[in-house]
């Protein structure tokens, strides 16, 4: 007969307060195999891991059931001790009490009638959990850095700095971000391309780091210390070695058409360019779809005047696999159309901007060489008009329900650009709250409140149209409730921010999760905000959530540190409850190397004895190494010869057996 | 069919005898008028049992994969149906298409011996012999011919391949008819109009009829694993207590097991001595497949992916999309 003990844990009163202990252990003590029941304040606390070691030594445990917290939570903590007690670790299973009862429930009665159900169905599992021993795997020492942002470029310094080798993805022809269009930075108010460039330099010139530009994810294999990418390196028919970046190309162009995505379509660039001119690598692409060569076969001017016959037509897309110990995305965000928000007139009239097109109206190396004028006469405007919350905290389906984070220190930022240089310049801003918290945030606010006399009011914007050469832009102060209007020559909105379009593709590909707004899902909301719930895979900036430059730095170096944590190690130990065939039983479908998303199933050709008949036959076989326990073959098979060691189709079906009884 | 069933004896004749296989799988003739079942010979001189008439329903092919662990190479004859079940089974790795010979067989119909005794028809009936869509009744009073596919199995009224889809040769002319996909899922879409209560009410009555037979399992040629899930203690399913629960279990079950690779041969349906329609519950999925990924025909083409085991990034996703809010 099994020797089982129970063990449940109070959590203070997180359980307790919901479950009468008692009856728990009472209910324990008469179930089958157990010989034990205990219950304690803080199972997890030194006291209460001394209480379970001593015990499995006294009481002979040959298996242990912890009713507390998720198994997120504790399950190596617990299995732990039961490894210093000399039982083998998984041999214990945990009932989770809380996030699955105590938690979610109000009547003591039923709540202890369900936590008694689960612990029954922890020791029904447990009779049949085997010893299992954890293998070992090797790390790859290199990590990927996905997005070439400030968020992405902190993360790889942080890491080649540690000695590791690190490469970055970057959808877009240079790395830089959306930081690199940005004018001055809140709340210091200093040139963001000043703090931004030296550390693109120091990218592009460190031993340790390989950047990859106008490269995209295609394809990502692997686990852990051991992920195998696919990326695509898109032709840029200049080739990198040869360009000098002298800039006769782009200058040569005669196709100057297309709308330079770096200036945010307020000028033009030419179908070869290079983004700005920081930009890193200083070697332009040519736009296939703007480039005449490209569409009519003729021109190649280019080619005609590169000093370094650098321009190669014919390039095509390359695919490059690496391996990688570790991962982290830094995609960054974007902001959302403004197509449907028909009252700020956005679509339809030039001076009417985003936020993101103000910083390039004001940034010296600009459209505009940073001068302020009103993009579709030139002029310089009497009256600038800021609206917040364009589309944050809009629970409507054009908008998006959360608080895009950065816009009211922007915003103040803006007014206070334009009230230092243009002191006649008149400037209102429209909000709902005005929300600065963070070191020295609120003081700039105040600053340009007290200080360069911007006009707050508090109310939303109604309507703007235009009047002549005016924009009229009607509101309403929400707290003396008067009508507000204003003949405005320029309005400056702040568009929400969102999740990358492609982040809920990307996050398929890596097999991390996003929420309902698309931003990437971190492992635990407090502890952990940098690791995904993919093992080797970090999150850094703001494809988490909106976040501000401070915070990205922040978590990037956070990010940086788990993943260097990662590299460091030589072994991983492996997940011993991974997938296993029953070769009598396996017929040799091959459903499970289909369904497998880490390829760790192939087949093999066995034979064997068939009373007396020598038969051969095809089966699967699982590649321990590969296999990551996700229990997918085990569905897809039909007669049942696949199992996951420690989820056996049978431990489940005790676990529900012991439920339904 | 009788010429045929002449070329069918001389080519199992002559392979045996030149040793271009080691067995030949074919159909003989039983005791009674409808009476066929599956042979096995190995010697040249057993091949004048075999027989091609208007009752070879059954489907060889899946017979092949205890044979081949047997290493023998084998010659089978095959019809439109059956070599879909071939096809499938050459997919689940269950035979070694080198160590097979397809004879071909296009195959007009069968005849349902059922639907010739409810004609009245079987009384003092020694023969039936088709040719086309002609059948002759032959009794001791003389014959009698009718013309015209009332007889056939309601399975081969709506068959889609008459030929093989796969054969080394053919032993007749390819039969070109014209094949509605129409009417296909009909049976279907008449469950689908029913209220939840009403359909759960039909398939408890129809499952209740069961008598674990296993007949329709063992029939499958998508049914092909080595050890069946009901038949492995382990898998803690193989209960076979007679409960409508473990009916229901099983049948569920077991339209999930062949779904995406079941051929639509009909022949659950055709084996089943309660007279369940179990190919409606392979016809759901069919259509279910077929609307969610696309049209897909498991047994037609070997190298076509199957869609409930390939993931594609724009596949169907309803539950993300309800989880997103989506509609």
């Amino acid at each position: 007969m099994q020797r089982i003990g129970v063990f449940v844990c109070w959590c203070g009163t997180n359980i307790a307060g919901t479950v009468n202990i008692e009856k728990v252990i009472a209910a324990a003590g008469e179930m089958p195999g157990v010989v034990y029941a205990k219950d304690y304040q803080y199972m997890c606390s030194a006291v209460g891991q001394n209480l379970v070691k001593n015990t499995i030594k006294e009481q002979k445990l040959d298996r242990v059931v912890i009713a507390s917290c998720s198994p997120r939570m504790h399950e190596a903590t617990f299995r732990k001790t039961a490894k210093v007690a000399g039982l083998n670790p998984y041999l214990v299973e945990v009932a989770n009490i809380r996030e699955h009862c105590s938690w979610i429930h109000k009547n003591k009665e039923e709540a202890t009638k369900k936590a008694i159900a689960l612990t029954r169905a922890a020791v029904a599992k447990v009779a049949l959990n085997t010893a299992l021993i954890a293998g070992e795997i090797g790390v790859e020492s290199r990590a990927l850095v996905i997005g070439g942002g400030i968020a992405g470029i902190q993360t790889a310094l942080d890491i080649a700095e540690a000695g590791y080798e690190v490469d970055i993805i970057e959808k877009s022809p240079s790395i830089g971000g959306k930081m690199a269009q940005i004018d001055k930075t809140f709340p210091t108010l200093d040139c963001s391309a000043c703090i931004l460039t030296p550390k693109m330099v120091d990218v592009s010139t460190h031993p340790n780091i390989n950047i990859y530009t106008y490269s995209e994810l295609e394809n990502v294999k692997g686990y852990v210390g051991n992920f195998e990418v696919t990326m695509n390196q898109r032709a840029r028919s200049v080739n990198m070695e040869k360009c000098i970046g002298c800039g006769i190309c782009t200058d040569k162009c005669p196709s100057k058409k297309a709308k330079s995505e770096f200036e945010e379509g307020l000028r033009n660039r030419s179908a070869i360019y290079t983004p700005f001119p920081q930009a890193i690598p200083n070697v332009p692409v040519i736009d296939r779809e703007a480039c005449i060569k490209f569409k009519t076969g003729k021109c190649g001017l280019c080619e005609t005047v590169c000093p370094a016959g650098a321009i190669e037509f014919s390039q095509e897309d390359t695919k490059i696999t690496k391996k990688y110990g570790a991962i982290v995305v830094a995609i960054g965000y974007d902001i959302i159309a403004l197509d449907k928000f028909g009252e700020y007139a956005y679509t339809n009239h030039q001076d009417v901007i985003t936020s993101l097109e103000f910083e390039r109206l004001t940034n010296a190396a600009g459209p505009t060489g940073g001068k302020l004028v009103r993009p579709s006469d030139h002029k310089k405007p009497k009256k600038v008009v800021f609206v917040q919350c364009v589309g944050s905290r809009d629970k409507t389906e054009r908008g998006k329900t959360y608080c895009s984070k950065i816009c009211c220190m922007y915003t103040a930022k803006h007014a206070m650009l334009i009230r230092d240089k243009y002191p006649d310049i008149e400037t209102y801003v429209f909000y709902i709250d005005v929300r600065t918290p963070g070191k020295n945030f609120d003081e700039f606010h105040r600053r340009a409140v007290e200080e360069y006399g911007v006009n707050y009011i508090k109310g939303m914007v109604g309507k703007i149209f235009p009047d002549g050469e005016k924009l009229q832009v009607h509101g309403v102060d929400a707290l003396t409730g008067d009508t507000i209007k204003i003949d405005a020559d320029m309005v400056v909105l702040a568009a929400a921010t969102k999740a990358k379009e492609d982040a809920e593709d990307l996050g398929r590909k890596l097999s991390i999760s996003t929420d309902t707004n698309n931003f990437f899902t971190e492992a635990h909301p407090k502890l952990k905000p940098v690791e995904t719930h993919c093992a080797g895979i970090y999150l850094a900036g703001a494809c988490q959530g909106p976040k501000d430059i401070p915070e990205t730095v922040a978590q990037a170096s956070g990010a940086a540190a788990k993943a260097i944590g990662l590299l460091s190690k030589d072994k991983l130990v492996n997940n011993p409850c991974i997938s296993e065939v029953d070769e009598k039983i396996c017929s040799g479908c091959l459903a499970c190397t289909k369904i497998c998303p880490y390829d760790a199933i192939t087949s093999k050709v066995i034979t064997f004895n068939d009373h007396g008949k020598i038969t051969k036959r095809v089966v699967a076989q699982v590649n321990k190494a590969l296999c990551q326990g996700c229990g997918g073959c085990t569905v897809a098979c039909r007669p049942g010869a696949i199992d996951i060691k420690g989820f056996t189709n049978k431990q489940i079906l005790a676990e529900v057996d012991a439920l339904c009884r | 069919m009788e010429k045929i069933g002449l070329k069918v004896r001389a080519r199992a004749k002559e392979a045996l005898e030149n040793r271009e296989v080691d067995e030949v799988m074919g159909w003989k003739k039983g005791e009674f008028w409808y009476d066929v079942y599956p042979v096995f010979i190995t010697e040249a001189n057993e091949a004048d049992d075999l027989i091609w008439d208007a009752f070879c329903v059954n489907n060889l092919s899946k017979y092949l994969i205890q044979k081949q662990k047997e290493n023998k190479k084998v010659g089978v004859f095959l019809k439109g149906c059956d070599s879909l079940g071939f096809n499938q089974l050459l997919k689940d790795n269950r035979i070694d298409r080198d160590q097979v010979v397809i004879y071909g067989l296009p195959c007009v119909g069968m005849v349902d011996p059922e639907k010739v005794k409810k004609e009245g028809l079987n009384k003092g009936l020694l023969e039936i012999k088709r040719s086309k869509d002609e059948i002759t009744f032959v009794t001791k009073e003389g014959e009698k011919k009718i013309l015209g596919r009332q007889f056939d199995y309601d399975k081969c009224l709506a068959c889609r391949y008459p030929n093989p889809v796969v054969y080394d040769e053919l032993l007749d002319t390819e039969i070109a008819r014209e094949v509605s996909e129409m009417d296909r899922f009909k049976d279907v879409e008449a469950i689908e109009k029913m209220s939840i209560t009403e359909r759960f009410e039909y398939w408890s009555n129809q499952f209740s009829k069961c008598i674990r037979c296993n007949a329709c399992r063992n029939i499958c040629p998508a049914c092909s694993c080595e050890k069946c899930v009901f038949d492995n203690v382990n898998a803690g399913v193989s209960s076979k207590a007679s409960v409508d629960s473990e009916e229901q279990f099983f049948h569920i079950t077991r339209a999930y097991h062949v779904a995406g690779r079941c051929v639509d041969c009909g022949e659950c349906t055709r084996v089943c001595p309660a007279g369940i329609p179990l190919d409606q519950l392979n016809h759901k999925i069919m259509k279910d497949i077929n609307e969610l990924y696309g049209k897909y025909d498991a047994g037609v083409d070997v190298s076509q992916d199957a869609p409930l085991v390939t993931y594609k990034l724009d596949d169907a996703d309803s539950f993300t999309e309800h989880g997103k809010g989506g509609k």
